[in-house]
């Protein structure tokens, strides 16, 4: 099997930034990490200076993703013989218990984490993860909830929690949840979608014309967020749908929706200009718009 | 009046100026590593972590309240300040003001900054002014009273003396000063040779209580909090948002990226 550095002609310095690039961006491609960093850490080992540290801890997540508990294993040790007794490889020894589902020796080790220093939010988050591995969600989202009253300040924390409770079908909360990461993050379009998104499945006239205003503030945020164009075109065409409505609301949304098809029909214009296959969709959609248009 | 203009020995400027520049800044870069091994860790308790971020997410309820819908922020200000049970209400820390006697850690903190500051910086002094006196060293650019003659022309007895040529010790007080921007070049901003800074920070550590004040930082809040309104930002966003065609450049280009580089 040919080593990475063969296959794209990069060298070990190349490899080393574009690990770094991945940490620095929280990437999640395990498979890459590991092919990369396998390769950097045997042949390169010498030359990496004191980066190696970081990049075992990379490579040892990343492996614990894909199985490879071996390389898992020999970052662990490698890492345990240069930092002993800190609490982050210890953070590490308990992620790779977490992945051989030895879930009790795991959880003892997070808690000697926690004795030693409470204020240690890696550890009580793991251990929720934990009874999120293990199913117990109601439990996961007590513990969480917990944790938030201490943490409240913890963004990944609030948006996992607003998961767990879209899971449960707790649609108010998790909009609670939602709204703490669209205060904290007011120029991020993706808060305001999935924002949107859970006021639409919440249903009912109110949350509809809220998920129809925050449709339209993620198009603001970033005119290419097609999930929100439709989204924006849904609500208002349920809003302009429902009998509940007087006449002039019903003809705003109306005027929405009608904006949004032209702008839909845009992009689909737009994406790939005419090939064949490209003619197919844009039929498609133009047929499932009308389809769904009040007159 | 015409100065008469002083010719110095070149070899004052190359056995004195320099010596003491390097002096200077060696005992400086010294001092910052000196100060990271004496660094002692300052352990916080939960109860000071949580009640930082609390402060943190109604300051932010106060600036980013206006992206959330009204319901929610009347929410979330009902449970900061309400009358009966509201956080910033109801919750009082046990402040205790840390004075220098009854708190062991301030007490070696302030030692130790003592002696890696002020104590090198008398004690070099000193030898500076004995080794390298009698002589004048510089001459400052700008013309200086005659008050300043005693403080900056220690060890040269000459009357007639003009006030702008200052002995070797105040060269080197200048380079204590002088060479911080220096340091911050080579040791990175937040280094421990860095003097001003030091005692800038003793002043002010003076003026304001420790950040364990909770209590009065939680009234400055839930007086900031009162005073807020809600103003909607998303009230007239579908006009704002229709008034023209959406930007869709660039939306499909044709390369994909493939593989890892």
């Amino acid at each position: 099997m040919a080593s990475v550095s063969e296959m794209y002609d990069v060298t070990w310095e190349e490899m080393r930034d574009k690990l770094r690039k991945w940490r620095e961006d929280n990437h999640r491609n395990s498979e890459q990490i590991v092919d990369v960093g396998e390769e950097l850490i045997n042949e390169h080992a010498s030359k990496l200076g004191d980066d190696i540290w970081i990049i075992y801890e990379q490579v040892m997540i990343a492996a614990l993703d894909c199985s490879r508990d071996d390389l898992a294993w020999t970052c662990l040790q490698e890492l345990k013989r240069q930092f002993p007794g800190s609490q982050r490889v210890k953070r590490l020894a308990g992620m790779r218990l977490e992945a051989l589902e030895k879930y009790e020796d795991a959880n003892k080790q997070y808690d000697s984490i926690l004795q030693d220093d409470p204020t240690n939010t890696a550890a009580r988050k793991r251990k929720i993860s934990i009874l999120k591995a293990q199913g117990k969600s109601a439990e996961a989202i007590r513990e969480l909830n917990e944790y938030l009253e201490q943490f409240v300040g913890d963004q990944e924390a609030w948006h996992e929690l607003s998961e767990l409770y879209i899971n449960e079908h707790d649609y108010g909360k998790a909009a609670f949840c939602l709204e703490e990461l669209m205060m904290t993050n007011p120029h991020n379009h993706l808060y305001c979608e999935q924002y949107a998104e859970v006021k639409y499945t919440q249903g009912g006239l109110e949350n509809l014309e809220l998920s129809r205003k925050y449709f339209a503030q993620a198009l603001k945020l970033n005119n290419r967020n097609m999930r929100a164009l439709f989204g924006l075109y849904m609500s208002a065409s349920h809003i302009a749908a429902s009998p509940k409505v007087n006449a002039t609301v019903k003809k705003a949304n109306v005027k929405y929706a009608t904006w949004a098809t032209n702008q839909i029909n845009r992009a689909y214009q737009l994406a790939g200009r005419g090939t064949k296959e490209n003619k197919c969709s844009v039929k498609a959609v133009e047929e499932m718009l009308e389809s769904i248009t009040m007159s | 009046m015409a100065e008469p203009e002083l010719l110095l020995d070149s070899n004052i400027r190359l056995w004195v100026v320099l010596p003491i520049v390097f002096i200077t800044f060696l005992v400086g870069v010294i001092r910052h590593y000196v100060s990271i091994l004496l660094q002692s860790d300052k352990k916080l308790t939960l109860e000071q972590v949580s009640d930082s971020q609390v402060l943190i997410r109604s300051r932010i309820l106060r600036e980013n309240g206006k992206y959330i819908p009204k319901q929610s922020f009347l929410m979330r200000k009902f449970y900061f300040n309400n009358q009966e049970d509201g956080f910033f209400k109801n919750t009082k820390r046990k402040v205790v003001p840390p004075s220098p006697m009854t708190d062991p850690s301030m007490l070696t903190d302030m030692m130790k900054g003592n002696v890696t500051n002020v104590l090198p910086m008398i004690l070099i002094g000193g030898w500076i002014n004995w080794t390298f006196s009698g002589f004048v060293t510089t001459k400052v650019p700008f013309p200086l009273t005659l008050r300043f003659k005693p403080m900056l022309q220690q060890g040269i007895e000459l009357l007639s003396l003009d006030a702008s040529w200052v002995s070797s010790a105040s060269w080197y007080f200048l380079n204590v000063f002088g060479l911080r921007s220096m340091y911050s070049l080579i040791l990175g901003q937040d280094n421990g040779a860095d003097q001003s800074r030091i005692m800038q920070e003793q002043m002010s550590g003076a003026a304001m209580a420790m950040p364990a004040d909770t209590n009065k930082a939680f009234k400055a809040e839930w007086e900031a909090l009162e005073l807020t309104d809600h103003q909607w930002a998303l009230e007239n966003i579908e006009e704002e948002l229709m008034s023209r065609e959406l930007d869709l450049d660039g939306m499909f280009s044709k390369e994909l990226p493939m593989g890892i580089f």
